[in-house]
Formats: structure tokens, C-alpha cells, sequence
């Protein structure tokens, strides 16, 4: 929402928002690129949308394309309740409600310039963190080495294949994939996230860490980063919470004194000293 | 017109009746609740001793609202000027409190700033403090000074009614032939009359004074038992937030109508176990004692760290309202005593 129409608007009205290309990405994630019917939408990666589906309800979903790309947007929606329901019936075409983009913490993508950037992701926690990747790759010449952890459960949750070993084949990105219960599909690194940290090859006490996967995660995630001695300043985690006015009032998404949708989702590792309740 | 002298408060209140829909205060088993006034019949009003058991939140951020007609957009409804009398001084704070969430800059909610807009704030001192009043626990006092647009105090014979806004002050220069003046005798007795009410209220609290300011004794007692000790007979029914005049969250929800989808507010509450569960399954307030100490924490610390005041005026309705026997007062004594006392609190801090 622009400054000029902030002030005297319904912060709880969504804007309508066009289905340009939806498809099933495995069993529960599925893939939307949307276009906002009426002007542009400018966000940061990072950034989350209030995805309303009319008369059915709400879901706060970060969104997982870079703003470099043109052409709208994207989303991908994990199905877990009534409203990722409602979503995953949509098609090209349908439309839908969008109030957005939310969220002051977003990813340091100024403050990453010149230094390693290293993507940890867990299963679903690549789809936010690859707005930030592809943002880094477009801007290429802006950053340092790049490395991307990606930690997946079994072989057919795996997201974004193709982009994926696209990264893969990049001589200037290191990714890395493991799948923690495999099957013959699969011949490279098994187990969880956490065993691929010590293979990173560019040096990671001075890089920025992104990280992102399912609450488990972070705990052991951030136990190896402390061995690497990563300073807690140069830690970013997305933490998830139940966002749902979006606008730091009806406290859902509040984690001690923070409001998860105004000053997150993505927060800086030192800054939740003060904050116990958010891992 | 400052201040003005009324022998009965009838003319009075029909006066503001004339203009604009007014509410009062009515007694019902024991309580005081606002109720419509109807200046034709032959209604007596009788100033409210304490204020009333529900909280004035209801009047600008009502129980469940429209937020958002889609996709079609709709404006605030147009709100008629309303008055309610009877508003004391902690009704007064609250309304500020809630100020500051909904009238935030960049995320102004239009329908709860078109109510305040509307509001015309008769306000009346307190004269006998409640069983759980203990707004002098918390900086506040049994009467108000600033935030009314007239204020109503008895005395010996009559009532004093103070101008607080333009508006208010308007309202007594234009009715002036109801009103005598206010000789400076009267005053006294005004400022008399305030003064035992609060030396009451005081004497009633002893118990629960606080040796730290609150916020530090909520903070250094984060690690503390005594959460979840007070919270062992929290039956979750949430009447705490529910008549709390400055608890605000709410749950944003759709519907369905015919014609239009709409998206409704209504009332939510940070003890309810689900209130902050996530997507994936997890919460991170799973025990009635976490969720106590959300809510305290809230009122005394991330609330002041946010907006620079407490989120409680001390009004004691949750106290009254609780079917678990939960506390308020006693909860922050236990941890004062804790903080102060053998030191446990201290201890963790520093753990």
C-alpha cells in the first residue's frame, strides 16, 4: 500500500489481486503468481501478504519471488487448514483479496552488500528465503560468495527443482541439498540441515546467515553457528506466527513485547535476547 | 463557562438528552451497567458510585464490527453524537490507552476513530471506592482532571459540573439559565469529598502496594512460579479480557453475505489456548500460567515499551469478572513481595 492512500484507508480492506499461474508443486504446497488488478505493488524480500479468500477467511503468506523479476508475484501456499484450502482451489484466473505488503523486517539486503551470504533453508523455508536468493543473484556483482542449504524430508517434498539445480550449476553459488529419509531416488548428502554447515567453503564467520525451516530447525541451526562463532548480529531467522490484522493491533502474532507482522517476520538472531518466547 | 451548579441532575441530563443519544448508569444485582436514557419518561438517574461493571471500550471498539466490505470498499458509517455519563477517572485513562493502538499513525482504524469523534464524555467522581477498585496502585485516582468534555461532582446540596473540552464548556455557557455559580466554598467541599474517597481507597489497599514499580516487578518475575501458581485456578474463561476496558485484541474473521463478503472483528483473548497457536502446530504459550504472564506482561511492560504508559488502570473489573479466583492485585503483590523479599526474583534475573 502506497503512502499516499495509507491515510485514510480501511487498514483492514483487502485489494483485489488476479490468479496469472497456478500449479501444484507436490501433495500440500501449492505455486500462485499473482498480479495486483490495480497498479503495481513494490515489497522487499522478506515481506508478507494477507492473502483473503472471499467470505472463507485470511492466511498471512511471505512472498517468495524477488522483486528484480517482473510480472507479479509469487506465493506458495502450504494446505493446513480452511483458508490454505481455499487457496489451493484457485486457478488462472480466479480472483482474490490482497492487503500488503506487511512487514518491516525483511531481509538485510543492504547490509549483505560486499560480505557471504549464506541461505539455510528447512523443508518450506526455502519458498521466503528464494525471494532473497534470486534478488542476490540478480544483483550478483553486489554480494560476496553465495552458498544455499536446502534440507528436505523426503524426495517428493523437495520445492523449486528446477531453480534449484539451475543454482546448482552456477559457478559462483554453492548448494548444497540433503534429504533426512531418502529413497533410490536420491544419491547425494543425507540427514538434516545441520550436517551440511561444515561444508560450506566461503568463510562463515564474517558472512550474513539466513535461516529458515520449521521451528525444530532453529535450535540446531543455531548451536552449529555458534560453534562456527557466526556473530548473533549477522543471524537473520523468519520467524512464524499467527499474523492476522497485520498491522501490530489484534496481538495474535505478538512474541513478548514484538509484534511479528510489523517489526518481522524476519528478525535479527540478536535482537530475540529479549524476546524468550520466540524459538 | 468553567463550572457550573446544578441541584438536580435531570435538567441536566435532558439537556444533553435534547441533542443526542445519551447513556447512563442503572444499578442491577449489586453493579452498575449503561443503559439508554429516555428523557421524556420520568427517569431517575442516580450517580454511579464506582463505574460501571462493563467496560467503555464497548462504546468504540463494540463486541463484533464490520472492518472491511469486499471487494466493494465502505466507508465508516456515519456515527450520531452520543453522550455517556458516568465515566470515571480509570474509564477516562483507559479510552486514552486504546487511543494509542487504534489511532496510531499509518494504521488508523476509521471505525473506531468515527466513534471516539462522535463521544461526548460526561465523566463523575467516585464516591465510595469498589471491593476491587485499585486504581491508587497504579498511579490513578477516584476522579478525573483532563480527558472529559464535562465532568459531574456531588456535593452537599447539588452537583458540580466542570467544562473539560471546548465542547463541554459550549454546552454550559449555552445552557446557563440551568445553572447557578460555583462559589468557592463548594470547591472545597469538592476537593473534601475527593479527598476521604481517595484516603479510602488507600486504606483498602494497603495489602497491595507495590515496594518497585510495576514494570520492573513484572520483568524480573518473568522466570517466576508465581504465574503459575496464580493461574492454577484460571478455568480459561476469559472474563478478564472480555470487561478489561483496555484489553483490545481481536480476531479478524470473513463471511458470506448474499450479495457482498465481509470481513468482521470481534473481541479476542490472550488466555484462550489457542490465541497464539501458529500453522505448523506450535505454541508458544501452552500453560495458563504462560498465558497469565503474557497478559500481565503486556499490561505493565511491552505495552509502556511501545506506547509509554501501562495497559491497566487498575478498575478492578477483571477481579470482579474472574470465575477461577484469579487476582490481579494479589498476583503482582506475590511477585513484589518476591522481588523484594527473599530475593528468589533477583535471583533469576541474574541466572
Amino acid at each position: 500500500m502506497c503512502q499516499c492512500c495509507a491515510e485514510k484507508k480501511d487498514i483492514y480492506l483487502p485489494e483485489l489481486a488476479t490468479v496469472m499461474d497456478a500449479k501444484a508443486m507436490n501433495v500440500t504446497e501449492r505455486y500462485l503468481r499473482l498480479a495486483m488488478d490495480d497498479g503495481p505493488f513494490d515489497f522487499v524480500p522478506g515481506q508478507f501478504v494477507e492473502v483473503s479468500v472471499a467470505g472463507i477467511g485470511e492466511a498471512p503468506i511471505t512472498i517468495s519471488s524477488s522483486p528484480t523479476q517482473n510480472g507479479g508475484f509469487e506465493l506458495v501456499v502450504r494446505k493446513v487448514g480452511n483458508v490454505t484450502k481455499a487457496i489451493h482451489n484457485l486457478n488462472k484466473g480466479d480472483k482474490l483479496g490482497i492487503r500488503g505488503p506487511l512487514g518491516d523486517g525483511m531481509y538485510p539486503v543492504d547490509e549483505a552488500k560486499g560480505k557471504n551470504v549464506v541461505f539455510i533453508c528447512g523443508g518450506i523455508g526455502l519458498v521466503p528465503q528464494r525471494s532473497f536468493v534470486n534478488y542476490v543473484l540478480d544483483n550478483r556483482d553486489d554480494y560476496g560468495e553465495v552458498t544455499i542449504l536446502q534440507g528436505t524430508k523426503e524426495y517428493d517434498q523437495r520445492l523449486f527443482t528446477d531453480e534449484v539445480a539451475a543454482w546448482d550449476k552456477r559457478d559462483d553459488v554453492q548448494m548444497l541439498e540433503t534429504i533426512d529419509l531418502p529413497d533410490k531416488r536420491w544419491k547425494s548428502n543425507v540427514g538434516v540441515v545441520t550436517k551440511l554447515i561444515p561444508m560450506i567453503k566461503s568463510e562463515l564467520k564474517s558472512a550474513v546467515v539466513l535461516v529458515c525451516g520449521p521451528p525444530v530447525m532453529y535450535k540446531f541451526v543455531l548451536m552449529s553457528l555458534e560453534e562456527h562463532e557466526v556473530p548473533h548480529e549477522n543471524i537473520f531467522l523468519n520467524l512464524e506466527r499467527k499474523m492476522k490484522c497485520g498491522v501490530g493491533k489484534c496481538g495474535h502474532c505478538q512474541i513478548n513485547s514484538t509484534y511479528t507482522c510489523m517489526d518481522g517476520p524476519v528478525f535479527r538472531y540478536s535482537d530475540l535476547a529479549t524476546m524468550p518466547e520466540a524459538i | 463557562m468553567e463550572r457550573a451548579f446544578i441541584s438536580r441532575l435531570k435538567p441536566f441530563l435532558d439537556a444533553v438528552a435534547e441533542k443526542m443519544d445519551l447513556y447512563v448508569p442503572r444499578k442491577v444485582e449489586g453493579h452498575y451497567v449503561c443503559e439508554r436514557y429516555e428523557p421524556g419518561a420520568n427517569d431517575a438517574v442516580e450517580l454511579n458510585a464506582i463505574r460501571a461493571c462493563t467496560p467503555a471500550k464497548e462504546f468504540l471498539f463494540p463486541l463484533r464490527e464490520l472492518a472491511a466490505v469486499f471487494p466493494e470498499a465502505v466507508e465508516p458509517k456515519e456515527v450520531k453524537p452520543f453522550a455517556v455519563f458516568g465515566l470515571k477517572a480509570c474509564d477516562l485513562r483507559s479510552m486514552e490507552i486504546l487511543d494509542k493502538v487504534f489511532t496510531e499513525k499509518e494504521f488508523e482504524d476509521p471505525f473506531y476513530i468515527a466513534r471516539r469523534q462522535a463521544m461526548f464524555v460526561i465523566a463523575s467522581d467516585c464516591s465510595e471506592p469498589g471491593e476491587s477498585c485499585f486504581c491508587n496502585i497504579l498511579d490513578g485516582q477516584p476522579y478525573a482532571e483532563s480527558g472529559f468534555d464535562l465532568n459531574v461532582s456531588q456535593v452537599e446540596d447539588g452537583y458540580i459540573i466542570a467544562g473539560g473540552s471546548a465542547q463541554g464548556k459550549s454546552f454550559l455557557a449555552a445552557h446557563a439559565a440551568l445553572f447557578g455559580d460555583v462559589p468557592d466554598a463548594l470547591l472545597a467541599e469538592r476537593q473534601r469529598r475527593r479527598d476521604e474517597v481517595r484516603n479510602q481507597l488507600e486504606k483498602a489497599n494497603v495489602d497491595f502496594e507495590l515496594r518497585a514499580p510495576v514494570q520492573e516487578i513484572v520483568e524480573r518475575g518473568y522466570e517466576s512460579d508465581v504465574f503459575d501458581a496464580c493461574a492454577a485456578t484460571c478455568v480459561e474463561c476469559q472474563a478478564c479480557t472480555r470487561v478489561c476496558p483496555t484489553c483490545h485484541c481481536f480476531y479478524l474473521y470473513d463471511t458470506a453475505q448474499t450479495d457482498y463478503f465481509a470481513k468482521m472483528k470481534m473481541w479476542d483473548s490472550c488466555m484462550r489456548i489457542g490465541y497464539a497457536a501458529v500453522a505448523g502446530g506450535g505454541n508458544p504459550r501452552k500453560l495458563l500460567g504462560d498465558r497469565l504472564r503474557h497478559r500481565l506482561m503486556h499490561k505493565f511492560a511491552y505495552f509502556l515499551e511501545r506506547y509509554g504508559v501501562d495497559m491497566c488502570v487498575g478498575c478492578g473489573r477483571c477481579v470482579d469478572a474472574e470465575a477461577g479466583d484469579v487476582d490481579i492485585r494479589v498476583v503482582l503483590k506475590r511477585l513484589s513481595d518476591e522481588l523484594t523479599g527473599k530475593g528468589k526474583a533477583v535471583a533469576n534475573k541474574t541466572k
